[in-house]
C-alpha cells in the first residue's frame, strides 16, 4: 500500500502541475489571444473623427458609409475596405452600395443633428477653391444666414454623391491629387445645382 | 588523454545528437544567405534526421564486421568533415547535401561511441552516458544554435563542431571494445522504441515550433529565442532529482513524463500573450516531461539487449525518423494555419486603423504605407514599424501613432500565437499517443 501511494506521488504532482499552469493561463486568457474579430457593420457604431472642417466630414461620411455598404453586402466593414484598397475591378453591386452606404450616411447624419451648416465649412472651401481674390473677397463677404439659406448642406453632400464616379475614383486611390480634383469637381458641381435649384423653388 | 576519453565519445554524442534540432533557430539566417526558399530550407533539418533515422541500424550493422574504435573514428572523422562542408555551402543544395554526410558520419558516431563507453565504463554507466549525453544533447542543440548564430553567423554552428571532432577522433582510436558473441541476439524492444518516436514527434512541436513562434511569429532575435528555449534543457536535467524525490516504477514515470509534455503543449497552444514569461511554465512541463522519459525509454530499449551497438541503432531510427515524422505532420499543419492568420491579421490592422484617434490624413498616409509593407512582405509576418516612419506625423499625433503602433504588434502577434495552437495541440495529441503506447496492457505485462 505504502509504495503504490509512494508511486502515484510523481503522477499526482505532474496532474497538478498540469492543471496549475493551464488554469492559471486559462484565468489570464488563454485561449482568447486571437486577433480583433471585425464588428458587426449592420450594429449602430458612434463614428467620431480627430480632423476639423470638411475632413472631419468627409472622414465620419466616408466611415459611416463603409458599414452601411458592408451592411448592405453582407460583408465586414474591413473586408470591404480591404477589398477596395486592392484596386482592380468593381463590381455594380459594390458600386451601388458604396453609394446608397453613403447617401444613408448623409441622412443618418442629418437626422443626428451632426451636419455642419454650410457657413461653417464656406470658407475652408475657399481656401482651396483657387478662386481669384475680387471673387473670393466677395462671397467671403457674403452673411453666414445667407449663405445658411442658399445651401443646405445634406442637399449639397447628396447631389456630391450622385455625381460623383465612384469607380473612377476607386480604380486610382493611390493618387492624392486625382482623387482631390474628382471631390472637388463633383462638390462643386454639387454646390451649382444646390444653388440653381434653391433659385428655382425661389421664382 | 586517457581521463579525457570518456568526456570526448559523451561530447560527440551530445554534438551529434543536437545537430538534429541545432539548425532550427538559424534556419532564417541560411534562408536569407543562401537566398532560397522556406520548402528548401526546411530541408536542412529534414535531411538529418532522416538520413540518420534510416542508416542507423544499417551503420550498427556494419560493427559486427569492422573494428568498433576505427569505425567510430572512422564516423566521426566524416562527421567533422561534412560540418566543415556545412560551414562553407555555397548553396542550399549543397548544404543539404553535406548535411546529408553528417548524417552519415554522425550514426556510425553514435554507435560507437556507446560501444567504445562500455569498453571504458562497463555496461551500466556506458548507457547512462551515452544516454544522458544524448538528451542534453537533444535539449540543449536550439539553444546553442541560436546563440552561436546571434553572436557570430550560422556558419560558426558547424565550426564549432570541428575541433571538438578532431580530438574525439584519436581518442576513440585508444579504446578497446568489448566484443559480444555474435550467436547472442535479442530482437529489438518495439514498444520502448516507438513510445520513443512518438515523443520525439510531440518534442519537435515543443522545441521547432516554438522557436518558430518566438522569432518569425514574436521577431525576437535569434538569441532572446535560444535563451526562452533554454527553459527545456534546465527543466530537463531537474527532472532527476524529482524522480528521486518520488520514485516509482519506470513505466509509471514515463507515462507521467508523457502526460508533463502533452500537458506543456497544451499550455503552449493556450499562451494568454505574447509576454515570453507566459511560455516559461509550458516549457517547463516539456523539459520535465523530456528529462523523465526519454532516457528512461533509451535505456529500457538497450537494457541487457545484444548485440548493444544494433539496439543503440533502433533507438537512433526511432528517435530521428520520430522529429521526422513530427515534421511531416506538424509542418502543413501550421503553415497552413499561417496562411490563414493572414486575413484576420489584416483585418484587425484595418479595424484598427479605421477607428484610431488620428487625424484622416494622418490615417490615409498610415493606411498607404502599412498596405506596402504587407505586400512587401507577404509569406512571413510583416514588422510594421517601418511604416510608422514613413508617415512621419504631426508632434500632436505621435503618442496616438505609438499608441496605435503597440496595438498593431498585439494583432500580429496574436495572430501568429493562433496558427501555431492547432500544431502545438497536434503534438499534445502525439505525447498522448505515447503515454498510451506506455500504459496499454501489454506494457504492465513486462513490468
Amino acid at each position: 500500500m505504502n509504495a503504490r501511494l509512494r508511486a502515484a506521488g510523481l503522477p499526482a504532482l505532474a496532474l497538478v502541475l498540469v492543471g496549475g499552469v493551464l488554469s492559471v493561463q486559462v484565468a489570464y486568457g488563454g485561449g482568447e489571444f486571437e486577433p480583433l474579430r471585425p464588428s458587426d457593420p449592420c450594429a449602430a457604431r458612434t463614428v467620431t473623427s480627430q480632423s476639423e472642417g470638411i475632413d472631419a466630414l468627409t472622414e465620419r461620411l466616408v466611415l459611416i458609409g463603409l458599414d452601411n455598404a458592408a451592411c448592405q453586402l453582407g460583408v465586414s466593414r474591413e473586408a470591404l475596405t480591404l477589398e477596395l484598397a486592392q484596386g482592380g475591378t468593381r463590381t455594380d453591386a459594390e458600386i451601388d452600395a458604396l453609394r446608397s452606404g453613403l447617401l444613408a450616411a448623409v441622412d443618418q447624419m442629418d437626422e443626428e443633428g451632426s451636419l455642419p451648416p454650410a457657413s461653417e465649412l464656406a470658407d475652408e472651401a475657399l481656401d482651396n477653391a483657387g478662386l481669384n481674390r475680387f471673387l473670393e473677397a466677395l462671397v467671403r463677404a457674403i452673411p453666414d444666414s445667407v449663405i445658411d439659406a442658399a445651401l443646405k448642406t445634406d442637399d449639397v453632400l447628396t447631389r456630391a454623391i450622385d455625381e460623383l464616379d465612384l469607380r473612377a475614383l476607386l480604380a486610382n486611390l493611390d493618387d492624392q491629387g486625382d482623387l482631390n480634383r474628382q471631390l472637388e469637381a463633383a462638390i462643386t458641381q454639387a454646390v451649382k445645382d444646390s444653388l440653381v435649384a434653391r433659385l428655382r423653388g425661389l421664382v | 588523454m586517457r581521463r579525457a576519453v570518456g568526456p570526448l565519445l559523451a561530447v560527440t554524442v551530445a554534438m551529434v545528437l543536437a545537430d538534429s534540432a541545432v539548425v532550427t533557430l538559424a534556419l532564417p539566417d541560411i534562408l536569407r544567405h543562401l537566398d532560397t526558399t522556406v520548402a528548401q530550407v526546411a530541408w536542412v533539418l529534414i535531411s538529418f534526421n532522416l538520413v540518420l533515422g534510416l542508416v542507423a541500424v544499417p551503420a550498427a550493422l556494419l560493427f559486427h564486421r569492422g573494428q568498433p574504435r576505427i569505425l567510430t573514428a572512422a564516423g566521426i572523422a566524416v562527421f567533422a568533415a561534412a560540418s566543415a562542408w556545412c560551414a562553407v555551402a555555397p548553396t542550399i543544395e549543397v548544404l543539404i547535401a553535406a548535411r546529408c554526410v553528417q548524417a552519415l558520419g554522425g550514426a556510425l558516431a553514435l554507435v560507437g561511441c556507446l560501444e567504445l563507453l562500455v569498453g571504458l565504463y562497463g555496461e551500466r554507466r556506458a548507457i547512462a552516458t551515452w544516454v544522458t549525453a544524448g538528451v542534453i544533447g537533444t535539449a540543449a542543440g536550439p539553444v546553442v544554435g541560436g546563440l552561436l548564430t546571434q553572436a557570430i553567423s550560422w556558419q560558426s554552428i558547424f565550426v564549432v563542431q570541428v575541433p571538438v571532432a578532431v580530438l574525439a577522433v584519436p581518442a576513440a582510436l585508444t579504446v578497446r571494445a568489448v566484443l559480444v558473441p555474435a550467436s547472442d541476439r535479442h530482437r529489438p524492444a518495439i514498444r520502448p522504441n516507438l513510445t520513443l518516436a512518438l515523443l520525439s514527434a510531440a518534442l519537435t512541436a515543443a522545441l521547432f515550433l516554438l522557436v518558430l513562434l518566438l522569432v518569425d511569429g514574436w521577431q525576437h532575435s535569434p538569441a532572446a529565442a535560444a535563451l526562452t528555449v533554454s527553459v527545456v534543457p534546465v527543466a530537463a536535467v531537474a527532472a532527476r532529482p524529482l524522480a528521486r524525490l518520488l520514485p516509482g516504477p519506470r513505466e509509471v514515470e514515463v507515462a507521467t513524463g508523457c502526460f508533463l509534455v502533452a500537458g506543456g503543449l497544451v499550455g503552449l497552444a493556450l499562451l494568454p500573450s505574447a509576454a515570453l514569461g507566459w511560455t516559461v511554465a509550458p516549457q517547463a512541463l516539456v523539459g520535465l516531461g523530456l528529462g523523465l522519459t526519454v532516457d528512461r525509454l533509451t535505456a529500457q530499449a538497450l537494457h541487457l539487449r545484444f548485440p548493444r551497438v544494433e539496439h543503440a541503432g533502433w533507438t537512433i531510427s526511432a528517435r530521428h525518423l520520430g522529429v521526422v515524422v513530427g515534421l511531416a505532420i506538424l509542418t502543413p499543419v501550421f503553415t497552413g494555419d499561417l496562411q490563414d492568420a493572414q486575413v484576420p491579421a489584416q483585418e484587425a490592422i484595418t479595424s484598427l486603423v479605421l477607428d484610431a484617434p488620428l487625424p484622416a490624413d494622418d490615417k490615409v498616409a498610415l493606411a498607404q504605407a502599412l498596405g506596402g509593407e504587407l505586400a512587401d512582405q507577404q509569406g512571413q509576418v510583416p514588422d510594421l514599424h517601418h511604416a510608422f516612419v514613413a508617415a512621419d506625423f504631426a508632434p500632436g499625433s505621435r503618442a496616438a501613432a505609438a499608441q496605435l503602433e503597440r496595438d498593431l504588434d498585439v494583432q500580429l502577434e496574436s495572430a501568429a500565437t493562433r496558427a501555431f495552437r492547432d500544431s502545438f495541440l497536434v503534438g499534445a495529441g502525439l505525447a498522448l499517443l505515447a503515454l498510451l503506447a506506455v500504459v496499454v496492457p501489454g506494457g504492465r505485462r513486462r513490468s
